[in-house]
């Protein structure tokens, strides 16, 4: 475990050294408060029928889509091709393969840290979006549920993650891994939009999971088939993942 | 004696055709060995399967008693690195990358970092991007890195590459020095017969991936003048055997 964290350590670290994570999260901060903003100002315009807090109460959720389905996978793409291909490419790599660390625990550490970055992603922009909802006068309704949505929420999330490190694993090229996530990403979306009946067996489906448990509940045993599948897609990336990875030669 | 590093009919061929096969030698405690051959010969082939960056075909690598391949974090706790081109990230400074380094060994501290970077003479550079250093920077820097966990074994592969003549000295003086003061064992490889005569107790020949002979340097120095004319008689005598 000692070595495991160490690693996890220096992939955060590579992480925050490389500034276009911090200048992402900005930009993510400044779309949630600017969609608070938008509310305002429609109100404003159609002569303020609305109570800020009907308006802005459960903001924290309405955002949620915008963060899970397009910001945050657009984050774990990028770092996870910084610590998986664009370090093979470059040959950095060697650094964390010399040391006395194990290719598991290395594999999995950098998915840990790629979770972890949009863990902490996520809780930033859930605060930015409550401290704005609180300040333009939104009060604090729907605050709870939404940050259990996002909790909820980092599961599918941890599945992405997943997902994407296998794809790392697959070319060589750091600029054609990206577009390949890109691609499989938004084909796989598009797959479960338009055809619905493939909606449910895929694991972008299920990307939104809080809608599974928070409002209207399935019945358990249909709740669990879903569990069932998100943990076998889940279980299948890591193990393909790891079996890859660990072949590689740098 | 305290064996070390054992290689045991260890093969590792690439899909060119190129790699080294059937290598098989042990190193003793104290012990500076160098893989002398000429470029695409397996001396890099042969380290980058010891430390696991590439996966032997066929034989078995042993460091400290510990399978290689099997229980990486145990064989490889003891021993530091430098192969090819140090793996060092542009973006980060000499110290943050020994900071990270330091978080695999248990007890490394500020002031290990500190030292190692006086002894590459980085010192004053400890605060500079590593994508600002020169070649020779970056050398000295992969040897810090490697010298940082005050290993028992240290895999260097070409470690004056690079580096300018005052600094090659240094280098070559700091191996024997850690060999005879501490008991540390190298494997040093190198394509110049002078480095390795200079610098080492032991001779491994490698030609086109294959291991020509593994001696002390007295025995190879016996009938020959130099190591050069060593490795050219040991490589005469392959091609001589190989047209009988």
């Amino acid at each position: 475990m000692t070595q495991f964290m160490a690693n996890w350590k220096n992939e955060l670290f590579k992480l925050r050294k490389r500034k276009k994570y911090f200048v992402f999260l900005i930009l993510g901060c400044a779309i949630c408060v600017a969609s608070a903003l938008r509310l305002v100002i429609a109100n404003l315009i159609t002569g303020g029928a609305m109570s800020p807090e009907t308006m802005l109460g459960g903001l924290t959720t309405a955002n949620l889509p915008f963060l899970l389905l397009l910001f945050l996978p657009l984050m774990a793409i990028m770092a996870a091709c910084d610590l998986f291909v664009t370090e093979q490419a470059d040959h950095t790599i060697r650094f964390s393969l010399m040391r006395p660390v194990g290719k598991g625990k290395l594999f999995f550490s950098k998915a840990t840290a790629v979770f972890t970055l949009c863990a902490i992603d996520l809780a930033v922009l859930y605060l930015v979006t409550a401290l704005t909802q609180v300040i333009l006068g939104g009060g604090t309704r729907g605050l709870g549920s939404g940050l259990l949505a996002c909790l909820l929420d980092l599961i599918p999330l941890a599945v992405l993650i997943l997902f994407f490190c296998l794809v790392n694993q697959l070319i060589k090229s750091a600029g054609l891994t990206v577009l390949l996530c890109v691609v499989l990403y938004v084909g796989f979306l598009a797959l479960g939009t338009y055809l619905p009946a493939f909606g449910g067996l895929l694991f972008t489906g299920y990307l939104r999971w809080h809608n599974l448990w928070i409002g209207v509940t399935l019945p358990f045993l249909s709740m669990l088939s879903r569990i069932g599948l998100l943990a076998g897609y889940g279980l299948v990336f890591a193990c393909g993942g790891y079996l890859l990875f660990d072949r590689k030669e740098a | 004696m305290d064996i070390v590093l054992n290689l045991d009919h260890v093969s590792k061929v690439y899909g060119n055709g190129r790699g080294a096969r059937n290598i098989t030698f042990s190193v003793e405690r104290g012990q500076v060995v160098g893989l002398l051959g000429p470029n695409g010969s397996g001396k890099t082939t042969i380290m980058k399967s010891i430390t696991g960056l590439c996966q032997p075909t066929e034989g078995t690598i042993t460091v400290f008693g510990a399978n290689a391949v099997d229980h990486r974090e145990t064989a490889l706790a003891r021993v530091g690195t430098l192969i090819e081109q140090p793996a060092l990230y542009e973006n980060l400074t000499a110290l943050d990358h020994l900071r990270m380094a330091a978080r695999y060994y248990p007890g490394v501290g500020q002031a290990r970092m500190e030292q190692v970077l006086e002894i590459v003479g980085l010192s004053q550079y400890k605060k500079e991007r590593c994508g600002k250093f020169s070649l020779g920077m970056k050398q000295r820097m992969g040897l810090a890195l490697a010298l940082l966990s005050e290993p028992e074994l240290m895999i260097l592969d070409e470690p004056t590459n690079g580096l300018d003549i005052e600094a090659t000295v240094e280098i070559r003086e700091i191996i024997i020095r850690l060999a005879k003061e501490k008991g540390v064992t190298f494997l040093v490889a190198s394509h110049l017969a002078s480095e390795i005569e200079k610098m080492c107790t032991h001779v491994l020949v490698l030609h086109e991936g294959e291991m020509l002979s593994f001696v002390t340097k007295e025995e190879a120095l016996r009938l020959n003048p130099s190591l050069e004319d060593y490795f050219l008689a040991k490589v005469r005598d392959k091609k001589g055997s190989v047209v009988l």
